[in-house]
């Protein structure tokens, strides 16, 4: 149990490829919940890990459009020189 | 017997999770993170919420990579190659924030107080998931269902062609 809490700290840096690391975060969380889940013996913190499911969805779709759209407006680029939000 | 697949699914867990954060090529990682939800969901499979490791699965293994790797083969590769690797910098000031506050979450999940009913959890796990779901959780529920409408269509606006 103390090692399924030492992953959602581990998980939480995002350094490149921000959307993937973005993710991890959110699966360490989803298995936070669980495994607290498991521990007292309730059921909620499933449910709490599927709304995080679907938030994480939702925020692929957005974030993977965006990197898209960046791509379309100027090249890509990297994580470093996005630093202006209109031209 | 059950320390033992918690420990090789952590080994694994771990091992890949640090594949995913340190391999430079963007479609290893995005292997890695693939290896990552597969690991997960073992987990989650062991921790007793077959319901949550099906959908991880569903969801994460085929849509959201899928998504990834289409939106990679979008991207011309030469400009991808450009941007690999990590900022060495940050990396390197962002130890001793993390050390930190792994030791805060690992002194707080030590020391914690946790009230454990001895209750066997699980006798029909997604029964009990869908009926709470469907009732204390329902207008959560419909707020999800909300926000994925909201994020498709903003994709579809994000992503169409300007004219």
């Amino acid at each position: 149990m103390f090692l399924s809490g030492l992953f959602g700290v581990i998980i939480r840096k995002n350094l490149i490829t921000l959307l993937v690391s973005t993710e991890l975060m959110l699966n360490g969380v989803n298995l936070g919940f669980v495994s607290m889940d498991r521990i007292v013996g309730g059921v909620e913190g499933q449910i709490f890990a599927l709304f995080v499911l679907t938030v994480a969805a939702a925020e692929v779709a957005v974030g993977l459009g965006l990197v898209v759209a960046i791509f379309r407006l100027r090249g890509y680029e990297g994580s470093s020189e996005i630093t202006q939000l209109r031209d | 017997m059950e320390w033992l697949i918690f420990g090789f699914l952590a080994v694994w867990l771990l091992a890949s999770v640090f594949g995913t954060l340190f391999l430079k090529n963007p479609v290893h990682v995005i292997l890695a993170f693939l290896s990552v939800i597969l690991a997960i969901a073992g987990m989650f499979l062991h921790l007793g919420a077959e319901l949550l490791a099906g959908l991880q699965l569903i969801i994460y293994a085929v849509a959201i990579i899928v998504f990834y790797v289409l939106v990679i083969t979008t991207i011309p590769w030469e400009k991808v190659k450009k941007f690999e690797g990590i900022y060495k910098r940050e990396a390197l000031i962002a130890i001793p924030f993390l050390l930190v506050s792994f030791g805060a979450i690992s002194y707080m999940i030590l020391k914690g107080n946790f009230y454990i009913s001895q209750k066997v959890p699980t006798e029909n796990n997604i029964v009990s998931v869908g009926k709470s779901l469907f009732t204390t959780y329902l207008f959560p529920f419909e707020v999800a269902s909300v926000i994925l409408l909201t994020a498709m269509i903003g994709a579809i606006i994000l992503g169409r062609k300007e004219e």
